[in-house]
């Protein structure tokens, strides 16, 4: 089986996000970048398909926040191709616009299953994996925690998880595109010996795709923090001051005389 | 020649042809068995520094023969110097060791005196007043070897430490080798020789005394044909005979035998028919065993007693924390350790000592040191010497430990480890058990099959240089609580880079104790400096998780920081992060040639030097922990006291203290990995217990940010948060000095 699996840099959270100055994007030059965890997911998963059924798995991201090392990540976990799609901006497309461009990239792949994460934290007008179906004309599913080879040839089996604890295992039919939640086990760890080896050893594909992408219909106003409704109040010291703390703001509320 | 050892006394010349005949046969099966074995050593890789295997020999022999190395050596291999903290042991040992070895020395003096001296040359080496001291040295050694393995009986069969059950898996070819048996009866069988064939000189004397001339006393030797008995010249017989007729005994030298002695003067009562009789039976019995014993060596765990002083002559010398790393993506099969690892795994004597004191076994986990090392031992034995690239991995396909040992060993094994160094220091024969396990941890790593806990925090170094997945920004937020400056070193000189370690910067409670141990210095007036959000983690304990990759990573980032940094020493409160900057980091870099200092050794000085002047003396009871990293790694154990001391505190210690004492269980990445299902408890708690059950004890003071964390955690789980506090040394120089 030939998996195509597609890898998304989104802001490290581990910062504080900065607005752009003109307060309708972020600051993409303050931020830092982290793999897409849905994305991670996606990876291992196609990886677990290819160790237990063989096959190739093609890894493809844009060239955008940092992606170079979690490519090279990609390629010593077991990536067979990397896939690096150059960028003409210094912002993230818009989820449409990205689909289109990766939909480019993976139609002569002829993959059999494209496997991404069922969303990113920084889209915008949707979420890309259906958009990506769509480009592709393939069946859809999403939010997959799990994928195994299917009863036939040509399907796969995935499992899809509903809200009120609910499952189903669904046969897919493929060509498909997969929204991935999370994989059968957790992304596995790449000891930085590998990457380094993998840095020397592996050559990024850098195809030059044109993708028509339709403009969007969303247009952000203003991005700014949010404005705190309410709050909670901390209260420290010893236990005599943190009941006498609790017995004062009891009174001003009221509840107590 | 008045008179000598007795040559072959009662051994006809059949019996003795017989002997020579066995003797190159056993000398044959023991060379066999010791090139086979020595050869399996050398299957494994070359130690750090490469080269040929003579050339690393010719190194390690040249190391080894340094005034101090060869001191230790002699300490440790002909006085089991390494038992000292087990007086039954050492003395056992003792006994047994230096009762073999001057057994074997007379045996070697007797085959000199028998082979060389006699039969090329007509004479004797034990003869006269020499040989007199000679039978006696061999009587007092003989019987201490019996006391030794009547001790070492004692504890295996009555005392029954479980440390000397059998190994769950197959280890030498033949396990059940009844080795102190075999001692024990051939020294016991020695001495009912020696008793007999004094017996046989009492009932020749006794006839003698009866006999009134020499006429008549020939006539009697003639009778018992004693001559017969003497293995030399006509004429030296004539001499003997002489002799025994004037002087009226067969053997002068026998009350220098007094063992053998006491046992003739039992034996007496016997005929002399049966004395000779039995004599020979026993005789042979005698050269038997010991031949058995010598063909057994190489076979049996008995090889020991020459693979364990080599691996003691041949240690790698340099600093205990600087762990060598030859095989990055760690160790799969046999082939993959050193030579110098396969002689150790070989020395192991099987004592368990290593086991006894693990933190690991000791808590209920799936870990002991001890049935690691034979393990890799039973498997180096049954790998065959040529690589046709099928040597079955080491690595168990189980992630769990089975219940009986098929020669894998399973990663929960591995995980199980704290690497506190306990066992290795206990070892009395220099096994690096924390070595051989963290090299196949490595395997595990690159295989990816870790701990989800530790995967975290392994990401979390990758990313952010620190385990608590922080902004590297956020790792000079203490300084926010502090009323003065430290300076940025990136931009002035200070005299101390204090090297946070990430515990100290990010812990919220060991943050507080961080920033008391400033104000601390702060107020002794020191000149202190910090890295800020350039300093990453020093990389001791992912080195020792067994992510090389990810150590040289941090270590080269930090070198770079350092390279650009202005100061004159480096100090940190961090044990973890004091091991691996002051013997792992590059010897060439930034550190090279500036102490690395850890802060109980500063406060140490300073108090020494009254530059710190406690207010009040702290009225309360105290035990120390010594940290794995700091004591056993480093051996710093006095400075810590020396400040508690100095506050007029009372210090009582814990049984398991200095180099015995007992880990907190974070070491080797273990704080990071998630609670092991099924352990009777976490090593922190058992340690608490340990310090609670000292009479009078309140306080638990540490000297390490993991500690302070790990056993403020324990002291809750084992509900004596009334009862014992955890204090940080700095914490309480700090009330000393408040009044």
């Amino acid at each position: 089986m030939n998996i195509a699996v597609v890898l998304r840099q989104v802001p490290d959270l581990i910062e504080p996000l900065e607005v752009a100055g003109s307060g309708q994007a972020l600051d993409w030059g303050a931020a830092s970048f982290i793999l897409n965890e849905s994305d991670d997911h996606a990876l291992e998963q196609a990886l677990l398909l290819k160790e237990a059924g063989g096959g190739t798995v093609t890894v493809l991201a844009l060239d955008f926040g940092e992606v170079d090392n979690t490519l090279y990540a990609a390629a010593a976990k077991g990536a067979d191709r990397i896939i690096k799609l150059p960028m003409d901006q210094d912002t993230p497309p818009s989820p449409q616009a990205a689909a289109a461009r990766f939909a480019e990239a993976i139609k002569p792949l002829s993959a059999d299953l494209v496997l991404v994460g069922v969303q990113a934290h920084d889209e915008l007008d949707g979420v890309l994996p259906p958009y990506l179906a769509a480009a592709l004309t393939a069946p859809y599913a999403g939010v997959i925690r799990g994928v195994k080879a299917g009863p036939e040839a040509g399907t796969v089996t995935a499992f899809k998880e509903f809200p009120g604890a609910v499952m189903a295992r669904l046969t897919v039919k493929l060509p498909a595109v997969l929204g991935i939640l999370g994989a059968d086990q957790p992304p596995r760890y790449v000891p930085v010996s590998r990457i380094r080896g993998a840095m020397k050893s592996t050559t990024f594909e850098e195809p030059e795709v044109a993708a028509s992408v339709p403009e969007s219909r969303v247009a952000v106003d203003k991005m700014y923090p949010p404005v705190s409704a309410a709050h909670a109040e901390m209260l420290s010291g010893g236990e005599d001051e943190v009941a006498a703390g609790i017995v004062k703001i009891l009174a001003e509320k009221g509840i107590i005389k | 020649m008045d008179y000598a050892r007795p040559i072959m006394w009662n051994v006809p010349h059949w019996a003795a042809i017989t002997l020579y005949i066995l003797i190159p046969i056993v000398i044959g099966l023991f060379l066999f068995g010791l090139i086979w074995r020595v050869r399996k050593w050398f299957i494994g890789q070359a130690e750090p520094g490469g080269g040929n295997l003579f050339r690393q020999l010719w190194q390690a022999l040249k190391e080894a023969l340094q005034p101090r190395q060869l001191v230790e050596f002699v300490r440790d291999a002909f006085f089991q110097g390494r038992l000292k903290r087990d007086p039954y042991s050492l003395l056992m040992h003792l006994a047994i060791f230096w009762g073999m070895v001057i057994l074997f020395i007379g045996t070697a003096l007797a085959t000199i005196d028998q082979d060389f001296a006699y039969l090329l040359f007509n004479t004797q080496l034990l003869q006269g007043g020499f040989y007199l001291w000679f039978e006696l040295a061999l009587d007092v050694f003989g019987v201490a070897l019996i006391l030794g393995l009547g001790m070492a009986a004692y504890r295996r069969y009555l005392v029954r430490p479980k440390r000397l059950e059998p190994p769950p898996g197959p280890v030498s070819l033949w396990d059940k080798f009844p080795f102190l048996t075999f001692l024990f009866l051939i020294a016991v069988t020695g001495f009912v020789i020696e008793g007999l064939r004094i017996a046989e000189g009492f009932h020749v004397e006794k006839q003698i005394a009866t006999a009134d001339t020499a006429e008549a006393k020939g006539r009697v030797l003639d009778q018992v044909a004693l001559r017969e008995q003497f293995e030399m010249s006509p004429e030296q017989k004539d001499v003997q005979m002489k002799r025994i007729t004037a002087e009226g005994k067969v053997f002068p030298a026998a009350a220098w035998a007094p063992a053998g002695y006491g046992i003739a003067k039992l034996l007496a009562p016997l005929p002399l028919g049966s004395l000779r009789t039995v004599h020979a039976v026993v005789w042979w019995v005698h050269g038997l065993l010991a031949f058995g014993l010598i063909v057994a060596i190489p076979y049996t765990k008995a090889f020991h007693l020459l693979a364990s002083p080599l691996n003691l002559l041949l240690r790698k010398p340099g600093p205990v924390g600087r762990l060598p790393v030859v095989m990055e993506s760690g160790v799969d099969s046999v082939r993959d350790y050193t030579w110098r690892q396969l002689l150790e795994v070989d020395a192991c004597t099987w004592c368990g000592k290593c086991q006894e004191v693990c933190p690991g076994y000791n808590t209920g986990f799936p870990l002991s040191p001890r049935d690691f090392v034979l393990a890799v031992d039973g498997r180096l034995l049954r790998t065959p010497f040529k690589d046709d690239g099928e040597t079955p991995s080491l690595h168990s396909p189980h992630p769990d430990p089975l219940p009986k040992g098929e020669g894998t060993i399973s990663s929960a094994v591995l995980w199980s480890c704290c690497t506190c160094r306990a066992c290795e220091e206990i070892c009395p024969v220099g096994v690096e058990h924390p070595r051989l396990i963290i090299d196949m941890r490595r395997r595990l790593v690159d295989q990816g099959q870790i701990d989800e806990g530790v995967q975290d925090a392994l990401m979390n170094f990758q990313r952010y240089g620190n385990s608590f997945g922080q902004s590297p920004r956020k790792r000079g937020d203490w300084l926010k609580g502090l009323d003065f400056q430290l300076k940025d070193v990136r931009r002035e000189e200070a005299e101390y880079l204090w090297f946070l370690g990430d515990y100290a910067a990010y812990d919220q409670r060991a943050r507080a104790v961080t920033q008391t141990i400033a104000r601390v210095l702060h107020r002794a007036g020191q000149d202190l400096g910090v890295l800020l959000e350039k300093e990453q983690n020093a990389g001791n304990d992912v080195r020792r998780i067994g992510e090389e990759g990810l150590f040289g990573m941090l270590r080269d980032k930090n070198e770079k920081a350092l390279e650009g940094a202005k100061f004159r020493k480096v100090l940190t409160t961090d044990p973890h992060t004091y091991n691996t900057l002051k013997n792992e980091y590059n010897g060439e870099g930034a550190i090279a040639g500036r102490p690395v200092v850890h802060y109980t050794e500063l406060l140490d000085e300073l108090l020494q030097r009254g530059t710190l002047r406690p207010a009040r003396r702290l009225d309360v009871t105290i035990t120390y922990h010594d940290p794995c990293y700091l004591g056993r790694f480093n051996g710093v154990y006095d400075a810590p006291r020396r400040v508690l001391t100095a506050l007029g505190v009372r210090l009582v210690e814990m049984p398991r203290c200095r180099e015995n004492s007992f880990c907190c269980g974070a070491g080797g990445g273990r704080i990071w990995m998630k609670d092991t299902p099924g352990i009777e408890e976490r090593p922190a708690e058992n340690r608490v217990k340990e310090a609670l059950r000292l009479p009078g004890v309140r306080c638990l003071a540490v000297a390490c940010p993991k500690d302070f964390v790990m056993f403020q955690d324990a002291v809750k789980t084992v509900g004596a948060e009334d009862r014992l506090r955890v204090a940080d040394l700095g914490e309480l120089v700090f009330e000393a000095l408040e009044g």
